[in-house]
């Protein structure tokens, strides 16, 4: 009589009896590790221990074709701060961060405020502007090398009916930077322009008609509505948008190897070199660890001041 | 609103058609202009003022770049489908399960390493190139898709874009499974995923194009000719033929896009949804 109900929801128990008694709440531990275990596996091997890895190599001359590896503290890092070269591609890296962010930013905005009107056909415009976005750099790297040609490239052809003479794009250290940031705002304005349309629509339409009646202007709406209230969407937008071309390699590496000269090596190029030209393990680490933490300022930096003055 | 000012709506339209114009040619001219090129002679793109449509169509350039002895365009695409797909497929089952232990089930340490895990988005991934690159050397691993589809497997975004997913299925689902005698697996497999394909789908497209796209870790790990990839290869055809053979250099790069191309089409309206649901980030 008693045997039947002897622990109540002892029936959904299934587990087999050579198993030893656990409670519920235990069980519910063990399956979790178990279900986080596949991903603790390759995050530990390819993540953790990468990046502690390249942390200690960088305070080791550590190159990859000799056999001793000395211990030199932070010998990589001081000479990473007297090296003209890295400075001069970290110049090059931020200005072509800038113009891109900005460049991106703006057009993005601009398609995505055009978008949000009810304007005939805009499901295929935005299929059609994000298209870029979906090559590949090398695709992106060969088709404006092309454009840009100084000899034959129909952009300076472009240019010539309206009497401009042919410019040296990607051989004029004036203007490599630019042009290779032109190329990239093409590529890549299809992602931020999605984050504004999907942060225009999330702006209530009764604070533009409130404010229409008030008598606003378009431009009024604009810079004390819209603008404003998508603070936190161009935050995010400029956040990813320096994280993501703070790292350009390949626009570059296709298109100009870095040159002329040195007009278009950035610091991602200058790491590939240490590590896989000069085979300078441990130095690169430390370019590697320094190029986070310089990403890191950044954007503590860009958060302090668009957050500024949020509160409306 | 457009009745009572019928001229400011049409004012605001006409703008926004300008601009919308005026960025699509932007983006389609170049295209236009590189496939139209492709299909011309080395003379005729050598030639000033430049030629826009081509007079007398050739498909020679594509038979050239496909068919060169020193350019391997089939086997980069299959390299670049292959290993794109393995990886893809090696992040949903590595994380799917992750991100529903950290969504449903409550154990010690949850929130601290979930933290964790997010503190790692904000590093580089140039961090832990150097040391991953000596462990597939290690491993023998250089020159093989084990290379192109195991590191950077442990997609931590993916894992939180999946577990914000998960946890607006409502627990109501999952209790009636209990009530049945479904375990964590079967709850997890049979309501949890079916019901996220969404986010799934949105996750798995990413992280393809992400690692089709990819271009510094391939070139770093593969070296033969027959394992490189097809970003690789467009820049192994731009420095060998770049110079003398240019509409076959367009041909190359017009082909490398046709793939994309066709999974635009067929999932323009996902990949548009999914981007703004993913951030764009899915990928390395």
């Amino acid at each position: 009589m008693t045997g039947a109900s002897a622990t109540p929801g002892a029936g959904l128990d299934r587990r087999p009896s050579w198993l030893p008694e656990i409670n519920l709440k235990r069980q519910e531990e063990i399956a979790a590790w178990l279900f986080l275990a596949p991903f603790l596996a390759f995050f530990a091997i390819f993540v953790g221990r990468a990046m502690l890895a390249a942390v200690q190599m960088s305070f080791y001359d550590w190159h990859a074709l000799r056999p001793s590896r000395p211990f030199v503290a932070f010998g990589n890092y001081e000479e990473l701060l007297r090296d003209d070269v890295f400075w001069f591609a970290l110049r090059n890296t931020v200005i072509f961060t800038a113009m891109t962010v900005a460049g991106t930013t703006v057009v993005a905005l601009a398609a995505a405020l055009a978008l949000t009107q009810p304007v005939r056909r805009a499901n295929f415009f935005r299929v059609l502007l994000y298209m870029p976005s979906l090559f590949s750099v090398g695709a992106v790297g060969l088709i404006w090398v092309w454009l840009l040609n100084s000899q034959f490239g129909v952009i300076n052809y472009g240019l010539s009916f309206f009497g401009i003479r042919p410019v040296n794009w990607l051989g004029d250290p004036a203007l490599v930077l630019p042009a290779l940031s032109l190329t990239t705002i093409w590529w890549a304005f299809g992602f931020p322009m999605l984050i504004f349309i999907a942060g225009l629509q999330g702006i209530p339409e009764h604070l533009y008609e409130a404010a229409r009646i008030d008598g606003a202007n378009g431009r009024q709406l604009f810079f004390n509505i819209t603008l404003p209230l998508l603070r936190p969407t161009i935050l995010f937008v400029t956040v990813t948008g320096v994280i993501g071309h703070f790292q350009v390699y390949g626009q570059p590496f296709i298109m100009t190897n870095g040159g002329p000269g040195r007009s278009s090596y950035t610091v991602i190029f200058y790491f590939y070199h240490t590590a896989w030209a000069s085979f300078r393990m441990g130095y690169g680490a430390a370019v590697a660890v320094a190029l986070a933490v310089i990403m890191a300022i950044v954007t503590v930096v860009q958060f302090l001041v668009i957050s500024r003055r949020v509160e409306y | 609103m457009a009745s009572i000012h019928p001229t400011r709506a049409w004012h605001s339209n006409f703008r926004a058609n300008l601009v919308l114009v005026a960025l699509s040619l932007f983006v389609f001219m170049p295209m236009l202009v590189v496939f139209s090129q492709s299909l011309m002679t080395n003379q005729e793109v050598t030639r000033w003022p430049p030629q826009i449509i081509p007079v007398n169509p050739t498909l020679f350039n594509y038979n050239d770049v496909l068919t060169r002895q020193d350019l391997r365009l089939d086997l980069w695409l299959r390299n670049s489908m292959v290993a794109a797909t393995g990886h893809t497929l090696a992040v949903l089952v590595i994380c799917a399960p992750a991100a529903y232990a950290f969504a449903r089930l409550r154990f010690r340490g949850s929130n601290a390493l979930f933290a964790l895990l997010l503190v790692t988005i904000m590093i580089p991934s140039q961090v832990t190139l150097i040391p991953n690159y000596l462990l597939m050397r290690d491993l023998r691993w250089l020159d093989s898709f084990n290379a192109l589809v195991f590191p950077g497997a442990a997609n931590v975004f993916g894992v939180f874009l999946l577990r914000q997913f998960f946890m607006q299925i409502p627990h109501e689902l999952e209790e009636a499974a209990v009530m049945d005698g479904a375990g964590y697996l079967r709850r997890f497999t049979r309501i949890v995923l079916p019901l996220s394909s969404n986010a799934l789908t949105a996750l798995a497209i990413f992280v393809f194009l992400g690692h089709y796209n990819d271009l510094f870790w391939p070139f770093i790990v593969t070296n033969s000719l027959e394992t490189r990839t097809l970003p690789v290869g467009l820049t192994i055809l731009n420095s060998a033929y770049g110079m003398q053979y240019r509409p076959m250099v367009l041909a190359g790069a017009v082909l490398s896009t046709i793939p994309i191309l066709i999974v635009y089409i067929i999932f323009q309206r996902r990949i548009i949804q999914g981007v703004t649901l993913t951030g764009g980030m899915g990928g390395r």
